[in-house]
């Protein structure tokens, strides 16, 4: 079909990538496989896999009969991505480190230095899918499986980018379709394990993630409604608006932060699971981007601020989202993500409102 | 997908041996019944201690020594760790050793000898880099990735040599030989006496015996001090409740290896050069390293390297086929990096990171052999025709790459 068209296409040792560079060879292109090192570094309880994706990404490569390459991003992503996302949780943001990697690296210094050898093209495992407009635009879909679709996590990345990308895996209707096929093309990665969460973090989660970067510092738990100081923590910076683990009260009923204070140290919570303080009924957005460069009409369109969360109704005005109903509220820092039916426009990141005021010291 | 139709063919030998049966009987009855602290009092316990020393004096004859100066420990490289606990000087290092005595050397004041480019050590080249704070000479008695055997007897008479002069002048440091002969002692003699070392180390791992099971011999001059604390087993050299199924294995599978030792390297010999002449007549350009002289090298290890050619291709390409090949010493390939061994002989790089290095063992037939060599044939050409590449391009990057100094 495109001849000789030489794709890059970056290959994780996972099942998605895996099977993006065997149909990408399938359909005749002329594919390099690229694993993109990004981060090597070991936490308390868990061994970073870098070496062990290699080794299966190479089993994939041989297999297929590709080239692989090795391309240290190590600099890049650290100074991009993990920095970034400490520095965000030390401000009392809670941030998608997946969109950063996926603007900065793998469509930021991925696609460069691909075009810069020589491709026409490149790929990626994610689950979205690129429409070609015969007006030569270039529009990011949902992926065909709604269950799987990533691009809560692409919002950030620009039309030029995508332009040049092809997302094989975003065409097949579901994951065990993905692995179906992977076992049938003797890949080796059927049976790995899907790999949610932040990848450099692991199993441990991101607490000690934090724990290793920043210096714990005691605070104080403080019921929103009463002002009562209910317990002690370990740093404001650990803890998300929502959250319910991790609070050491010592008993009683489950609390939820409301709100975190990372300047004074104090984390908010209550214990009613309804209270008006969890919920909002806009969001304010700052850091505002979208794929097409311009921004879209106010009006009405779908939005998601999680990975597969539920998408709902709300009036975009500027860079504010009107909400029919209250909402659970969002943590800042996260992604709120703009949809025009199947069509991702682009988003923003969810703003801090201002210092936390309790009823109490009103 | 697996052309040789389920045949399995393991030329990984240097890396791991499997347990002989003889072995695993023997030990056996220690992982179970017999299974009592050595140390306690009681008649039964008193036995297990007994058969732990009749290991330790089975192994002491088979190595020309006393019983009293063997010490187990859990693999070689912690009784290399021991060795080189033993000084607190400058010590004196080949630049091939394992990566064992490397990181312990790396902890001393120390200088690092060079290597030729079939990985001998030249004696006169030790007896130069010893200064007189010198307490430690390290040199395997073979190498585990290119298979040289080193000239250990003659680095012993280098440093006689400077104990008498060290005598004669009135100077109090001690130095010591050491020896790690883990990968040599399948294929020869590991005698203390006729080798003229004062330590040596031994593993149980290459000899078809248990893993994590070594032992470092030392003369009556070395004191060795612990690494591990406890209940002074060992004579409070190695604490610990002793490995006894390990170190019963070990004995036996010391003296299987010693008895079959003349024949089964005549055997391993034939069938290396089976394997060396079968890539050769197919892969004219293949360039064999180490040694020429057979007597200088190990039987059972050949090293090869395909000119640009990836080796890490073409292991699992050959894993495929049912053949499993390393490409070096396993720490290395892990970490991906060029193996020091291959930095170390000269070896540039392309040719480096296209070597295989393929060890037979006492399970390997004429049949694996064969088929092996056809699958390597099979795969370096796979990958040829991927790379573009015929045998005439091929030979011409060997000689570019100055191939030709290694070994036939």
């Amino acid at each position: 079909m495109a001849g000789a068209s030489r794709v890059f296409c970056g290959l994780s040792g996972g099942v998605d990538s895996a099977l993006a560079c065997a149909l990408l060879v399938e359909r005749g292109y002329d594919v390099t496989a690229v694993y993109m090192r990004n981060w090597s570094q070991d936490l308390p309880g868990f061994r970073c896999p870098w070496a062990d994706d290699l080794a299966d990404a190479e089993r994939v490569a041989v297999t297929l009969g590709i080239p692989l390459e090795v391309w240290d991003c190590e600099d890049e992503y650290r100074a991009t991505v993990v920095d970034y996302l400490v520095d965000a949780y030390a401000r009392g943001y809670t941030p998608n480190p997946d969109v950063m990697c996926n603007q900065t690296i793998k469509f930021g210094t991925f696609v460069d230095r691909a075009l810069e050898r020589g491709a026409d093209l490149v790929a990626t495992g994610h689950y979205g899918r690129v429409e070609r407009g015969d007006d030569g635009r270039t529009r990011l879909l949902r992926a065909l499986d709604e269950h799987k679709d990533q691009t809560y996590f692409l919002w950030r990345v620009g039309e030029e980018a995508l332009s040049r990308a092809l997302l094989p895996v975003g065409e097949i209707r579901d994951k065990a379709e993905v692995r179906r096929m992977c076992a049938e093309r003797g890949l080796g990665v059927e049976a790995k394990p899907d790999s949610d969460g932040i990848c450099f973090v692991g199993p441990v989660g991101i607490r000690t993630f934090l724990l290793d970067a920043l210096e714990r510092r005691a605070g104080d738990v403080v019921e929103w409604e009463t002002g009562r100081v209910l317990g002690r923590h370990d740093g404001a910076f650990l803890f998300t608006v929502g959250q319910r683990k991790g609070l050491d009260l010592g008993g009683g009923p489950a609390r939820y932060v409301v709100s975190t204070d990372t300047e004074e140290n104090v984390v908010y919570v209550t214990a009613d699971h309804d209270s008006p303080a969890l919920f909002c009924r806009e969001l304010t957005l700052e850091d505002v981007r979208w794929i097409s460069g311009d921004a879209p009409a106010p009006g009405r369109y779908l939005v998601r601020t999680r990975h597969t969360g539920e998408l709902r109704e709300a009036l975009l005005d500027g860079s504010v989202l009107r909400f029919d109903e209250p909402v659970r509220r969002v943590a800042p820092g996260q992604s709120a993500v703009v949809y025009d039916g199947l069509r991702c426009l682009g988003g923003g990141v969810v703003r801090r409102d201002g210092p936390f005021v309790s009823p109490e010291s009103e | 997908m697996t052309a040789g139709a389920g045949r399995e063919v393991y030329l990984d030998y240097a890396a791991a041996t499997p347990v002989d049966p003889e072995v695993a009987a023997v030990m056996l009855p220690y992982l179970t019944e017999r299974f009592w602290n050595p140390s306690a009092p009681y008649a039964r316990a008193r036995e297990v201690r007994d058969d732990v020393e009749r290991a330790r004096g089975t192994l002491a004859r088979l190595i020309g020594a006393r019983p009293d100066n063997l010490v187990f420990t859990a693999g070689a490289t912690e009784a290399n760790n021991l060795a080189f606990a033993a000084v607190d000087g400058h010590v004196v290092v080949d630049a091939i050793e394992h990566e064992s005595v490397l990181a312990c050397a790396g902890m001393h004041a120390r200088r690092t000898v060079r290597v030729g480019a079939d990985g001998l050590v030249d004696p006169a080249a030790v007896a130069r880099a010893i200064r007189p704070d010198t307490e430690l000479v390290s040199v395997e008695l073979a190498n585990g990735e290119v298979g040289c055997i080193q000239p250990v007897r003659d680095i012993s008479r280098v440093v006689a040599a400077e104990r008498a002069r060290r005598l004669e002048a009135g100077e109090k440091t001690p130095i010591y030989l050491h020896s790690d002969a883990s990968q040599a002692a399948g294929a020869l003699s590991v005698n203390v006496g006729s080798l003229g070392v004062d330590m040596l180390t031994l593993s149980a791992a290459k000899v078809y015996g248990p893993k994590q099971v070594g032992v470092l011999w030392a003369s009556d001059d070395v004191r060795l001090r612990p690494l591990v604390y406890g209940g002074g087993q060992e004579g409070g050299v190695r604490s610990g409740t002793e490995n006894v199924a390990g170190v019963v294995g070990f004995a036996r599978a010391l003296e299987l290896a010693s008895e079959r030792r003349a024949e089964e390297s005549r055997r391993l010999a034939g069938l290396r050069e089976r394997l060396r002449s079968a890539l050769a007549s197919e892969l004219p350009w293949v360039v064999v390293s180490g040694p020429r002289n057979p007597k200088r090298r190990l039987p059972g290890l050949l090293h090869v390297s395909f000119a640009g050619i990836e080796a890490r291709r073409l292991v699992i390409a050959l894993e495929r086929e049912g053949v499993s090949v390393g490409t070096g010493s396993a720490c290395a390939a892990s970490r991906m990096r060029v193996s020091h061994v291959l930095d170390a002989i000269g070896m540039p790089r392309p040719l480096a990171e296209g070597s295989l290095r393929l060890t037979l063992g006492r399970p390997t037939t004429e049949g694996d052999v064969d088929y092996a060599a056809a699958a390597i044939v099979r795969c370096v050409r796979a990958e040829m025709a991927r790379l573009g590449r015929d045998d005439e391009s091929q030979a011409a990057l060997a000689a570019a790459l100055g191939a030709g100094a290694g070994g036939v």
